[in-house]
């Protein structure tokens, strides 16, 4: 079996990597030369846990290479995928399909024998039925089926997701195209993982079902939070109690500054607006994209706020700046409106992230940029943590007692007890929980 | 250990008797005596499968019994549990709090010895704090503690619920309370469930949480129910789909006509004003009600859009009125929105339940009762599934069709499956699938 991975970001290479782990032969496609150059010469453009070593036996097993030419690995291919970026298109939240569209219109002129193209990235319903369209009308005589398969794998677990996931949905109603994609699940289908098979529609909803449930279950807990804080009830026995709910599940019902990344904001605004074209909006969600909106611009005013008002000519360290850890991913991450806020109210920020330093350089202006936890919180008046990296876990205290100005902190992901930080001699805020514990 | 349970409706009945059946001496209190005087006779004032047998078995053994004498009943406990409704206050939406503060003042005079003063019933953050107050005004002298400890179960299911629950939420101040709460619940713990030991207020919210957080996961699938239908989707495939995500579980996402039923309505209702007032607004919750109350009524529209747009004039079978199957709760069931404005538009409306006639006789005016489904289908325009009872499931469909002066069926359940039902010759509409599905 031969596939042509067309798009070699994330969600591409992760899955390239793992198609060649279970002994299939993967080209992993990409326009971005200087990418491919990178990933031939066994540099990974992208910070992933294992992927290293997983690329490094396929390539050198045979079995995973990379290039630009996309006719040539179509042409070879049974299956070809499509993992190009679907961003939120500017102004009306819309996902913007022209990576796919495009995508589809180069396999297309180079197909040749029978051959699925499955579309791995999200899409909005109805966008597997338009790739069909738009290949037929390129190529008439072209022997294919389109599928849906949409990809759950989490960013830091991308792997293990990959290789051990809840579930596989794939579209398709042609058999052809079912035996196909069959034999490239069959190491998952042994293993006993569901396998979901449904109409391209119902496919291509699932993928953003699950993600605006996950947006709603997040901020739903945010919400509670913040009720707790004005009832003196601690969310995370509140969490811990629904949880045990086997209905609810512990999963997801952490509280923080609003959730972020890659996924999560673009796919529930996406959401919003297919369901408005279709005539059934979803109320729900719009509110979750409403609400995750204010809040990470509430968490600025959160930490001014324990700074007792004001941030003026004060001096913030903030620790992390990716959207979760164990990524170098700050697309929306709730840093991106938490530092301006603090810099517009007069602060200056001290930053350090352990891995998306590279690419919050870009995005962020104006700060210090440190070489360390300690080294951020150097002469600060409060350090903020954003971002539950393990190693700003078990800060050593009586150390930040010293580097710090005040011994003040906010911890916006509760990776603290508050009752050890009232011990420690810190004045100290989380999401949630009475200042100082029970 | 003696305990006495003020207030023996579902919840305090049920916990009566399975706390009787660990063993606990155990006195049930209603004001309403007719009430007390079924359950002295051996009768029993709500349906509740497997009830029966729980209560005649420790009536026997002597450990359970029933009283109007409510000071009696407090002098000799251990621990008093509030079982009280707390129904939603007209108007605001609030829980009305009269009954469990009117008990705690009828408790406070009759307490004798140390006791522990629980609340059960289903209560907003703070009242706990405002029981200990009433009871210390009223008895300055009193020996007591209060601890809160929402109670879980679900109709229908409501003794295995209370005997194996996932979890106990127990929210107390100081050790004596902490000690004899352990001891009452000594049979879960053994059993190993989760006891979680909280504070009063985080005790209180815990309760509420749950219910709004089910409310919502209810409601988001009715939405994407809705959307599935004008997209092509099938809302079952898209719920096994994300069902199966570990952080999302597979329960509470069967589309339906909106939830109802004596806990979700009024506990959504009542958190939404306790965190306005707190300041700080569950938005996705005040959403989440709005959706609700408003799909309610559109599941009349469901049923006449299917009709050809007018049910003037026509025949409307009901088949399900409870806001659930095995319960005759009929407490904000979808039917009292459904039933009513259909009769509106001009329909005649024929209806049946298996359990819950006699409460819907008390609520719906207008509606001819069937003897059985067959009976109130015959020569109907239209036949309308609204609550999903076994029997059902697996009717006759040749006989629905004969009976039927046109085969439509209306199925707010989805217990049928589109394929054979229309293959059938009926005009089908269920939640969430289209069918035919649509090809393009
Ligand atoms: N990142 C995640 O965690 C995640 C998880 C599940 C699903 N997804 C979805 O997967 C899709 C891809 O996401 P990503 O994070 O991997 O994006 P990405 O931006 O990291 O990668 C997209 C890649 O596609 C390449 N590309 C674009 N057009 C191309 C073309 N015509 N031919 C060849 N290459 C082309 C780009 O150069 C880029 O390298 C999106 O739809 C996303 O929503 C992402
Ligand atoms: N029904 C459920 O499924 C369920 C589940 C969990 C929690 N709850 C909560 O439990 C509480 C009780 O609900 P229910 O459904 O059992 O209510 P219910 O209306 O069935 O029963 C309440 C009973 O209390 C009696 N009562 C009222 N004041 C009294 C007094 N001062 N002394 C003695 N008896 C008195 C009433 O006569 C009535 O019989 C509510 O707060 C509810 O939210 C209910």
């Amino acid at each position: 079996m031969r596939v042509a991975m067309i798009g070699t970001g994330y969600v591409g290479l992760v899955s390239g990597a793992c198609f060649s782990e279970f002994g299939i032969d993967v080209v992993c496609v990409d326009t971005d030369a200087d990418k491919i150059a990178r990933l031939n010469r066994g540099e990974t453009p992208i910070f992933e846990p294992g992927l290293d070593a997983l690329i490094e036996a396929n390539t050198k097993s045979g079995r995973l290479s990379f290039t630009t030419d996309l006719a040539a690995a179509v042409k070879a291919a049974e299956a070809v995928f499509i993992a190009v970026g679907t961003p939120s298109r500017r102004g009306d939240g819309h996902a913007d399909l022209s990576y796919v569209y495009e995508a589809a219109r180069q396999i297309a002129a180079a197909l040749d024998g029978y051959t699925v193209v499955v579309t791995k990235s999200t899409v909005p319903v109805g966008t597997g039925q338009e790739v069909a369209r738009v290949i037929r009308e390129a190529r008439p005589d072209a022997d294919f089926d389109v599928a849906s398969n949409p990809e759950f794998l989490r960013e830091g677990s991308a792997i293990e997701d990959f290789m051990r996931p809840d579930r596989v949905v794939i579209g398709t109603e042609s058999e052809r195209a079912q035996a196909v994609m069959s034999e490239l699940y069959r190491p998952l289908f042994l293993r006993e993982t569901p396998i979901v098979w449904t109409a391209l529609q119902t496919a291509e909803l699932i993928k953003y079902a699950a993600n605006t449930f996950l947006a709603t279950k997040i901020t739903f807990i945010n919400e509670v939070a913040d009720l707790c804080e004005r009832v003196g009830a601690n969310v995370q026995e509140v969490a811990k109690a629904i949880g045990l709910d086997g209905r609810i599940g512990a999963k997801f019902l952490h509280p923080g500054p609003g959730y972020g990344g890659s996924c999560f904001p673009k796919d529930t605004r996406a959401l919003v607006a297919t369901a408005r074209d279709a005539g059934a909006p979803l109320t729900i969600i719009e509110q979750v994209v409403a609400v995750n909106d204010a809040r990470k611009k509430q968490m600025a005013e959160k930490i001014i706020d324990a700074c007792g008002g004001s941030v003026a000519g004060k001096t913030i360290a903030v620790l992390g700046l990716t959207f979760k850890p164990n990524t170098d991913d700050m697309r929306e991450s709730a840093s991106l409106d938490i530092v301006p806020a603090l810099q517009d109210a007069g602060a200056t920020v001290r930053a350090y992230d352990p891995e998306g330093m590279d690419e919050a350089k870009d995005l962020l202006n104006g700060l210090v940029w440190c070489a360390d936890a300690y080294d951020a919180m150097t002469g600060a008046d409060a350090v903020a943590i954003l971002t539950e990296w393990n190693q700003f876990r078990a800060l050593d205290l009586g150390r930040m007692k010293g580097l710090l100005k005040e011994p003040l902190m906010i911890d916006l992901r509760n990776i603290y007890n508050p009752a050890e930080m009232a011990a420690a001699g810190f004045r100290y805020t989380s999401v949630g929980r009475p200042e100082n514990g029970i | 250990m003696r305990i006495a349970m003020i207030g023996t409706g579902y919840v305090g009945l049920v916990s009566g008797a399975c706390f009787s059946e660990f063993g606990v001496d155990v006195v049930c209190v209603d004001k309403d005596e007719s009430k007390i005087k079924t359950l002295e006779a051996g009768g029993l004032p709500i349906y509740e499968p497997g009830l029966d047998n729980l209560v005649v078995a420790n009536r026997r053994a002597g450990r359970l019994s029933f009283t109007t004498d409510l000071a009696g009943a407090v002098a000799e406990a251990d621990a008093v549990f509030i079982a009280v409704g707390t129904p939603s206050r007209r108007g605001d939406g609030h829980a009305d709090l009269s009954y469990v503060f009117a008990a705690a003042e009828e408790i406070a005079k009759a307490l004798d010895g140390y006791t522990v003063v629980v609340t059960k019933s289903t209560v907003p953050v703070g009242t706990g704090r405002e029981v200990k107050h009433i009871i210390a005004n009223t008895r300055p002298d009193a020996d007591f503690d209060v601890v809160s400890n929402p109670e879980f179960l679900r109709e229908g299911s409501a003794i295995n619920d209370f005997m194996r629950p996932d979890r106990v939420v127990i929210g107390i101040e100081g050790h004596r309370a902490r000690e004899l709460m352990r001891e009452l619940y000594r049979p879960l713990y053994l059993a190993e469930t989760p006891i979680i030991f909280t504070s009063l207020e985080t005790a209180e919210l815990i309760k509420y949480a749950a219910n709004t957080f089910l409310a919502t996961k209810i409601t988001f699938i009715n939405e994407v129910a809705d959307l599935c239908e004008r997209v092509g989707a099938n809302v079952h495939d898209v719920a096994k789909g994300i069902g199966l995500d570990g952080r999302i579980g597979r329960k509470f996402l069967h589309p339906g006509p909106g939830y109802g039923g004596s806990c979700f309505p009024k506990d959504t209702l009542a958190l939404v004003r306790t965190a306005q007032e707190a300041g700080a607004p569950l938005r996705i919750i005040e959403t989440v009600v709005d959706i609700n109350a408003k799909r309610k009524r559109a599941m009349a529209d469901v049923v006449i859009e299917t009709c050809g747009g007018s049910v003037a004039g026509k025949t409307i079978a009901i088949l399900g009125l409870t806001f659930k199957p095995n319960t005759d709760d009929m407490r904000d069931a979808p039917s009292l929105d459904i039933v009513p404005a259909l009769i509106e538009a001009g329909a005649s409306v024929r209806a049946f339940d298996p359990v819950g006639m006699e409460e819907a006789k008390k609520l719906l005016s207008g509606v001819d009762w069937g003897d059985d489904a067959y009976a109130t289908m015959q020569d109907a325009d239209a036949l309308v599934i609204v609550t999903e009872w076994n029997e059902f499931r697996a009717l006759d469909l040749e006989r629905v069709k004969r009976l039927l002066k046109s085969p439509i069926l209306v199925d707010l359940r989805n217990i049928y499956e589109p394929r054979e039902i229309v293959e059938q010759g009926f005009t089908y509409r269920s939640i969430g699938r289209p069918y035919p599905p649509r090809r393009d």
